[in-house]
């Protein structure tokens, strides 16, 4: 199982297409892992690019760590993976609070950032998410795990109720995800975000609550683009092909010449 | 000729016994006790592996039968309800295919 050392933490991470000429890392949710792109969006990219995906901190098979879940740290672990891996600069997608993680790179480390996908990243002043974690507890789990969560179209029986409860129970009581998720609510305020000036895709699910949160980062975003796709929060999950085939879309889209004659060439 | 490739074809049988052993690498071997695992039985009805598990595995499994046999490409050509119905036999037959 590939885990890779970091200077401030073990992270589980899967590369599909390493011989890919340009990167595309990608960053999933919280409570969520890396399998919500392994089986079809990633697959998809790596036709055409190198694909990182990795486990983040306290989730899927990465070390559980009790600190370190707001964005300045995640974006550490990124940039760390980054150089663990000699990628110079990486186009970067994120879902969820994974896109929060991605924009936090484009302010932070701008020059090694390609494009920006966006998918589904809420709005931390607005969203429910701190509520809902307040509100805790496994019958609300049950609901959650079936309604919610990214992963759960894959979820079955008790053994994984159980699993999934242990991770809720690890990361809401004994980490500080919960005081680092607070910490973030001036985020999309923060004027680093109007100033980010690479070319960005916002992937919204029309039926979803989030959508206002992709209207105000398109709106502060100059290079920015939103979509809406058909799906609620869980879009990446209802509609894996849409997703990827956007996302190879915009990320192919002004590829240099040399490049699109290597791809014709296929 | 045709022994030495007779030689280096695995059976069913012990293909199925390596994913049984991968089965009790990822989901813990306390589990694996308790279930009745078969060629028929389904990954995520019967074993209850989720997603992540199911990357761990086929991790293993690209890392023991070797890098012809293209696991997650072949996955990624399913749609979602064709993995929920994905039973270990299936994948018996297709590395023996691929052998």
């Amino acid at each position: 199982m590939p885990i890779i050392n970091l200077p401030n933490v073990r992270l589980h991470v899967q590369e599909l297409n390493p011989e890919g000429r340009e990167t595309i890392v990608m960053i999933h949710g919280m409570f969520s892992n890396l399998a919500v792109y392994y089986f079809n969006i990633a697959p998809m990219l790596a036709k055409h690019f190198r694909v990182v995906l990795f486990d983040m901190k306290g989730h899927g098979m990465s070390e559980k760590v009790q600190t370190g879940y707001d964005l300045t740290s995640m974006t550490n672990d990124v940039r760390d993976l980054m150089d663990e891996l000699g990628i110079e600069k990486a186009h970067l997608a994120g879902y969820s609070y994974g896109g929060l993680v991605a924009l936090k790179m484009a302010t932070r480390f701008p020059e090694r950032v390609g494009k920006l996908a966006i998918i589904e990243g809420p709005d931390p002043s607005e969203q429910e998410t701190l509520t809902i974690i307040d509100t805790y507890s496994k019958e609300f789990l049950i609901h959650y795990i079936e309604n919610f969560a990214d992963t759960t179209r894959l979820l079955a029986g008790k053994r994984q109720l159980e699993k999934n409860h242990q991770m809720y129970e690890f990361l809401f009581n004994e980490t500080s995800i919960r005081s680092d998720m607070e910490g973030e609510k001036g985020f999309f305020n923060d004027p680093a975000v109007a100033e980010i000036s690479h070319e960005t895709l916002l992937i919204y699910g029309e039926e979803s609550n989030c959508v206002p949160s992709g209207r105000t980062l398109a709106s502060r975003i100059k290079n920015a683009t939103l979509l809406l796709a058909p799906g609620d929060h869980n879009v990446p999950v209802q509609q894996p092909e849409v997703i990827g085939t956007e996302l190879a879309k915009f990320f192919l889209k002004d590829l240099n010449l040399y490049q699109t004659d290597l791809l014709m060439h296929h | 000729m045709d022994q030495l490739i007779q030689e280096n074809k695995l059976s069913k049988e012990e293909i199925f016994e390596t994913l049984n052993q991968f089965i009790s690498e990822v989901i813990g071997e306390e589990f694996v006790e308790e279930m009745d695992i078969s060629p028929a039985s389904s990954f995520t009805k019967d074993l209850e592996m989720d997603s992540i598990e199911i990357v761990a595995f086929s991790e293993k499994v690209k890392n023991h039968f070797g890098s012809n046999i293209d696991f997650t490409g072949w996955l990624s050509n399913m749609d979602l309800d064709e993995i929920i119905q994905l039973k270990l036999e299936n994948i018996v037959n297709y590395i023996q295919e691929c052998q």
